[in-house]
């Protein structure tokens, strides 16, 4: 039997966890104004000599395949889009928790990121195809940080996976959740909150975070977005992207039909989409950004 | 010795004694596995979608990414090892094509890819003597092509043989 992580523990382990930099936070807390435009983000990144470094180096990769290079901000966030941007803040200053081995779950360093950014491309995909109106940009940012938790609990997990796999085949109607819970005292959305509110997330993040593998049990405001990320969540695992013994060991809230309408030919089309956007994002975060 | 790795879409083939042709972590991506005894040859296809309509020019760049499309060209490959072009004397086994638990039709991709490779391998006069399709985790699959055996593994699970 291992450790159960007491509140004391958890609020430990949350100030570990490096804060987010000033202007990946500002960027979270603009992106989820119904009202912002694209300039709030591009001043934003302007007043950070790193992070426009960052970006300008991104758009200007091999993956992207510019033939002129672009040296101007605000066309590279342009180009890119707020979610990309956006994203590139948030690896750059939490790398610790994207990167890390998740033991628990028996996955390698890297894992949580990948599976992490298909969510994240899938329910912004979600979104599009399925023309629900709800922010595909904030989507995708919201599918970026859903499982942050799992970083703060893998640890705690280490050894248990065999025992979190023989609990789920006794008991059919119990979830990864509940053998998280069992076995660390906590589950990852719980766990996620927590970090959620440590780094002053806005509200909808933090309620994507704690809700989104039942979104019926989200505050109604934010309910379609933390849908949006479930069925994001859902496609990555079934793309077989998941974070390893955890993967497809959740439940589908089916009532996701009240906010979102796609069918099966719809669902084939995003997830075809979430392949190839998949291949082009990932190579231009890991390229060293040299084109020519 | 050597690795056949597939990624979601690659098919491939060996005859190579010591080889392994090998996939990972299918969720509701089903392998079809070919396994031509006369010529000790192993054929994978990785079967992301059923269907190849939605999208001609991703089925003509990577045919192994539809049931439809997937199965000829594991085919046509299969026949440059000396296998017969109909496939007669292969036996097929398949695996994959899990769900999400309480999941409901429309996110039942994966036995939308089962049936739809059944169907096309039906086509052929083929069908698959063993399979292991379905539940909610994820599969890694390793064929050796000397004992043309294959190797499940999920996990938390003991490995299992198809
Ligand atoms: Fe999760
Ligand atoms: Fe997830």
């Amino acid at each position: 039997m291992t450790k159960q992580i007491t509140q004391e523990e958890l609020q430990k382990i949350v100030q570990s966890i490096p804060m987010l930099s000033a202007s990946a936070s500002q960027l979270l807390q603009v992106a989820s104004q119904p009202d912002h435009d694209l300039m709030d983000i591009v001043n934003l990144v302007r007043n950070d000599a790193h992070l426009t470094a960052r970006v300008l180096k991104i758009v200007n990769s091999a993956a992207f395949g510019l033939v002129n290079n672009i040296a101007s901000i605000d066309r590279a966030v342009s180009y890119l889009g707020e979610r990309v941007v956006v994203s590139i803040a948030i690896a750059d200053c939490s790398s610790k928790v994207f990167e890390k081995e998740l033991s628990g779950y028996e996955s390698a360093g890297g894992v949580l990121w990948k599976h992490d950014l298909r969510t994240a491309i899938a329910a912004r995909e979600v979104v599009i195809q399925s023309g629900a109106d709800i922010n595909s940009e904030l989507a995708f940012t919201a599918g970026l940080l859903h499982d942050i938790g799992k970083a703060l609990i893998s640890d705690y997990l280490h050894g248990t996976v065999t025992d979190a796999i023989e609990l789920l085949t006794a008991e059919e109607d119990l979830d990864y959740l509940d053998a998280e819970e069992k076995l660390a005292g906590f589950d990852h959305t719980r766990a996620g909150y927590e970090l959620a509110k440590a780094w002053q997330l806005p509200d909808e993040l933090a309620e994507v975070i704690r809700h989104h593998h039942e979104p019926s049990n989200a505050k109604e405001e934010f309910r379609a977005l933390v849908y949006a990320v479930h069925l994001g969540d859902n496609i990555a695992m079934l793309g077989g992207f998941g974070t390893g013994s955890d993967s497809m060991r959740y439940k589908l809230d089916r009532k996701y039909t009240d906010y979102i309408d796609i069918g099966p030919k719809t669902l084939a089309t995003i997830m075809l989409n979430v392949d190839i956007e998949f291949e082009k994002l990932e190579g231009s975060f890991h390229s060293s950004g040299e084109k020519n | 010795m050597g690795q056949i790795v597939l990624g979601v879409g690659d098919y491939g083939a060996s005859n190579t004694p010591g080889d392994d042709v090998k996939t990972f972590a299918l969720g509701s991506c089903v392998s079809v596995i070919f396994l031509d005894p006369k010529t000790r040859t192993v054929g994978m296809a990785h079967v992301a979608l059923p269907d190849s309509s939605i999208n001609k020019a991703k089925a003509t760049e990577k045919p192994g990414y539809f049931a439809d499309t997937a199965v000829p060209a594991l085919l046509a490959l299969m026949t440059k090892f000396g296998c017969h072009p109909r496939g007669k004397g292969i036996v097929v086994k398949l695996c994959g094509g899990a769900n999400v638990m309480d999941t409901n039709d429309t996110f039942q991709i994966g036995k939308r890819n089962a049936l739809a490779i059944k169907k096309i391998l039906w086509s052929y006069g083929m069908g698959a003597v063993s399979e292991d399709l379905g539940k909610n985790y994820s599969r890694t699959v390793s064929i050796s092509v000397s004992a043309g055996q294959i190797t499940l593994s999920s996990p938390g699970k003991p490995n299992w043989q198809l």
